[in-house]
């Protein structure tokens, strides 16, 4: 704000017009429910995980990519780590709704966005490589 | 992006100060907010020393007495003195109340009276609410029923539907809660506020009113219902006893209910 | 320093507007107006000077008065009888009749605009007992005022802003409305106020102007009536040259808190509670066998009054009286008066649930006002014809003295008054004015005199500060225009009046800004209150019986043959005042009810 024109109506619009805004845009509950049913299940999935690092303590790298490349704990820990991101994602953007403003707020939800997905996906990709690489490797 | 300061013309300066009479035994400081649109000054904090044996309990009352007796020029709203039209809503030891149902004694040392926060001031306590009336407005508060109503009587509803809207219909507007609310200073703009949505689903929860679908559709956004963050500061501070927090859940429930 | 970054120097700015209709107020009745007419297709602006549900309707509590029979049977001729009786016959009974049968739809129209009132097993608006509604002509209570628990005329002025929301009709908030803008011809033609967020003035022309300004309870130091009740609408008129009617009739709410003055509802006696006095004897039985509790508010007052006068009053100094309703029990008291625990928790820090309350008559309503007729017209008697109508002029609500309320006031009534007169002034106004017509030039140099008067008082730089001489006029009303009155008490106090008129020059204000300057406002409503005082004063010295509100010691009854009709102050700029009459309306509207012939009046 200008300190000169500190007065009345930086903002010419029309009380009503800016509270009226753009209109509603359809979205909040899905984001809302996506929010939860994923801190929902993130319960069992991190449940899940430190039990099993726990239990993997001290073995070598052969015996823990071997139990990765298991069916059931390759799929345990890809939801593990959609569910996370997919969760990061939602937390960040609130975060960027509240203190990010202006102009940038657009840009930045969408860098988030992107970059957290994109850190997502090396997870989601190291997982399929432990698991896949090592049924290549017996054939 | 992420405001850590005030910008310069708004940093608050020490202000005058008006001692108590030599003769005053019980005297109690209040620091209180200035500004004026008459000059290119920066708002201050005067001091006020007040002689609290010969005045009301509440802060209202020392307000008044200082605008009376000590500085006529102090300016703030204030109508029914009794806590039920809402115009002496403020800061008052940090807290947004009614200066009229605030006691004095509940408070220790210094009393710092502010307006309320982060809205624009038009003079020393009066702040500027007509963006918060614009979004009550925007909400279309009022009944909306296609049914025509009897011709010669009321409509009916049971004394359980009734009570459905206790605890929302005695919302006075004074904006405490909103102007609590640490979202709504963040996202004013396009964030309705605790207000606001109380009054929306007050109208929600009446059985009168044939319009609940339309009213949640025009709330199911992102910004202007889904930016509270259950940050419970409205119900926190409501002088009333109100729970806004209570109903905003509700039609977050509601959306919810309506989208599975 | 340009006008936007110092508002307050320079020339005034005037803002013109043209309007078919101009309110100024926005309590239940402005708003009730504003409504209608808004609906009706005029082009409507509502001027008031706090936000629309900061208005004093907000505080009324009980409820409001109709003959719907949802708890008793019920018929709006008993309750016209209550209301005649309760005026102590100085209500015109044609305007009495009207407000009463139009009470039913009126309030089935409330309901339907939404407001939220409790409601009977039945589903249907719940009615309490309310001082002086009885069945049957007098026989026994009945249950009559619709309530919102006690926070009825909250729920009232909320749904009415919300409906004025609805028609979009356009507010001027925080205006303060500075005079009427008369022409030669004696027809008002607008209205100058002055916005207090910027600084600028406003110049209303207007087809129709409604006053609808609320009461002046503020002129005496202890009052049920918010800081803003000032009577700025009879000080607008007075300056115009136009009377004020009734003003001698003030209504002490025997309920007041003692010694905060907030108001306790009648509902609390509406809904079983009593009052004791130091003996802890229930002493109303004493004064209204049959009523009780429940009579009128000048008989319950002047009662505790006596009381106190000789030595039954409670505590240490022996000077209120206790009022009960820990034996209601603490549900119903949740459940129906919410409010009074709060008020009362907050103000005497009593816990009504289980301990009684203290309270006092406390100044609450002005029966009088400027006086109009059935449609809310203004009314300028002359000499051939009493209801003579002033073009141009309307008032509604407590400004305005219709008259229904006669010498005193049934609780429930003013709620009532306000939506059943706005909506009759709207109707009145949809009628006789065209939205086709041009709305014509005002006069040259209208509101000239306003803008010097604002202007003037915005530098005033005497010795006495505006709190000063308020301070001293509240005083002097508490202690004359009180609930007993004695002609050496009120000549006392129309000498102090005069003296004040002759000090009035001698007024300071601290603050010269244009935004917002509130000291400038309060000076503004003190010659208001200054105004509305003085007519209460000299019409109450002239009236040589007791009626209603009006009770003379040295004039203990009720004189028909003399005093049967309603007093009209005309008041001029030095603050003298000159009294004329106007004849009681004795006659109904229709055929469907017969004039109440005066008779005693007992509870």
């Amino acid at each position: 704000m200008n300190a000169s024109n500190t007065l009345h109506h930086t903002v010419r619009r029309s009380q009503l017009g800016r509270a009226r805004g753009l209109g509603a845009a359809g979205s909040g509950p899905s984001h809302w429910i996506a929010e939860r049913i994923s801190a929902a299940a993130l319960l069992p999935l991190s449940g899940w995980f430190v039990v099993q690092m726990f239990r993997l303590g001290g073995s070598s790298y052969e015996d823990v990519t071997a139990w990765g490349a298991r069916p059931v704990n390759a799929t345990m820990l890809l939801a593990l780590v959609a569910t996370s991101f997919y969760h990061a994602e939602s937390g960040l953007q609130v975060i960027v709704d509240d203190y990010v403003h202006g102009k940038a707020h657009a840009p930045t939800k969408i860098a988030v966005k992107i970059g957290v997905y994109l850190v997502g996906l090396l997870g989601v990709v190291s997982v399929l490589k432990i698991a896949l690489g090592r049924a290549s490797s017996k054939s | 992006m992420v405001e850590l300061r005030l910008p310069r013309n708004s940093t608050v300066t020490k202000g005058q100060h008006f001692p108590a009479p030599a003769s005053a035994k019980n005297v109690r400081t209040f620091k209180v907010y200035r500004w004026t649109p008459d000059d290119d000054k920066n708002p201050a904090m005067d001091t006020y020393d007040i002689d609290l044996d010969h005045i009301g309990p509440m802060v209202l009352d020392a307000l008044i007495h200082i605008k009376n007796d000590v500085d006529p020029t102090l300016t703030f709203r204030r109508s029914c003195r009794e806590g039920i039209c809402g115009s002496c809503a403020m800061n008052i030891d940090g807290e947004n109340t009614l200066a009229c149902l605030k006691p004095i004694d509940s408070m220790t040392g210094d009393i710092l009276i502010n307006p309320l926060p982060h809205m624009p001031i038009v003079k020393d306590l009066v702040s500027n609410l007509d963006g918060a009336y614009a979004q009550l407005r925007s909400i279309e508060p009022w009944m909306k029923s296609d049914s025509a109503p009897p011709p010669d009587g009321e409509r009916l509803q049971s004394p359980e539907e009734r009570a459905k809207l206790d605890g929302m219909w005695e919302c006075i507007l004074c904006f405490c809660c909103t102007t609590s609310c640490p979202s709504y200073w963040w996202n004013g703009d396009r964030y309705l506020g605790p207000a606001t949505l109380l009054a929306a689903y007050r109208w929600i929860a009446d059985t009168r009113d044939e319009d609940t679908g339309e009213r949640l559709d025009s709330l199911e956004d992102t910004f202007k219902l889904y930016a509270c963050r259950t940050i419970m500061n409205c119900t926190q501070t409501c002088p009333k006893g109100l729970n806004p927090a209570k109903a905003i859940g509700r039609i977050k429930e509601l959306q919810v209910e309506r989208k599975l | 320093m340009s006008a936007t970054s110092s508002p307050s120097r320079g020339a005034y700015r005037i803002v013109d507007h043209a309007y078919d209709v101009v309110v100024v107020g926005a309590g239940g009745s402005g708003l009730r107006a504003t409504l209608g007419m808004g609906a009706a297709g005029l082009s409507t602006a509502c001027v008031t000077k706090v936000f629309p549900t900061r208005s004093h309707t907000v505080a009324a509590q009980g409820g409001i008065g109709a003959s719907l029979g949802n708890m008793a049977e019920d018929n709006w001729r008993w309750h016209m009888y209550d209301t005649v009786k309760g005026s102590d016959w100085l209500g015109d009974q044609d305007a009495i009749e009207f407000m009463c049968r139009e009470a039913v739809p009126a309030v089935h129209e409330l309901e339907h605009f939404g407001v939220p009132f409790s409601r009977t097993e039945a589903g249907k608006i719940y009615q309490r007992p309310f001082g002086g509604h009885m069945s049957d002509y007098g026989k026994a209570p009945v249950p009559r005022a619709c309530a919102a628990a006690d926070r009825t005329g909250h729920a009232i002025l909320h749904t009415l802003y919300q409906q004025c929301l609805k028609h979009n009709v356009e507010f001027f908030v925080e205006y303060f409305a500075v005079d009427l803008i008369m022409d030669d011809e004696g027809a008002c033609r607008g209205v100058i106020a002055w916005c207090l967020d910027d600084g600028t003035i406003h110049r209303f022309n207007a087809k129709t102007v409604v006053l609808a300004t609320g009461g002046y309870g503020r002129a005496w130091q202890s009052c049920t009536s918010a800081h803003t009740c000032t009577g700025d609408g009879g000080g607008m008129v007075m300056r115009a040259g136009l009377p004020t009617q009734d003003m001698e009739f003030v209504q002490f709410h025997p309920t007041g808190i003692y010694p905060a003055g907030c108001l306790l509802t009648e509902g609390c006696r509406g809904e079983g509670a009593y009052l004791t006095n130091a003996e802890g004897e229930r002493f109303m039985e004493r004064y209204a066998p049959t009523a009780k509790d429940l009579a009128s508010r000048d008989v319950v007052s002047r009662a505790m009054t006596v009381e106190i006068k000789e030595g039954r009053g409670c505590g240490t100094k022996k000077d209120h009286i206790m009022m009960h309703l820990e034996h209601l029990g603490s549900d119903l008291l949740h459940e129906r008066l919410p409010g009074i625990i709060e008020t009362s928790r907050i103000f005497a820090g009593v816990d009504v649930t289980k301990e009684p309350v203290p309270v006092l008559p406390t100044v609450h309503y002005n029966m009088g006002g400027i006086p109009t007729n059935i449609h809310g017209e203004v009314v300028r008697p002359t000499e051939d014809n009493p209801d003579a109508v002033v073009p141009g002029l309307m008032a509604v609500g407590e400004a305005a003295c219709v008259s229904v309320h006669g010498a005193n006031r049934l609780g429930t009534n003013s709620l009532l008054d306000l939506i059943v007169f706005g909506r009759a002034a709207a109707r009145r106004a949809a009628e006789i004015v065209k939205p086709t017509d041009f709305v014509k030039p005002l006069p040259a140099g209208a509101g000239e005199q306003a803008l010097d008067r604002l202007d003037a008082m915005r530098y005033a730089k005497g010795g006495t500060r505006v709190s000063e001489m308020r301070e001293r006029l509240q005083r002097d009303m508490q202690t004359h225009a009180a609930v007993f009155r004695t002609e050496d008490s009120l000549k006392e106090g129309c000498d102090k009046i005069r003296q004040i008129w002759s000090e009035k020059g001698d007024l300071s204000v601290a603050d010269h800004s244009l935004i917002w300057n509130s000291d400038l406002m309060e000076a503004m409503e003190f010659e208001n209150l200054l105004a509305n005082a003085t007519a209460t004063l000299e019409s109450g010295l002239l009236r040589h019986e007791s009626r209603g509100a009006h009770a003379r010691d040295d004039f203990p009854d009720r004189d028909d043959h003399e005093w049967m009709k309603h007093s009209v102050s005309w008041l001029d700029e030095k603050g003298d005042t000159k009294l004329t009459y106007r004849p009681v309306h004795m006659k109904t509207l229709t055929d469907e009810v017969e004039v109440f012939p005066p008779k005693k009046r007992v509870y």
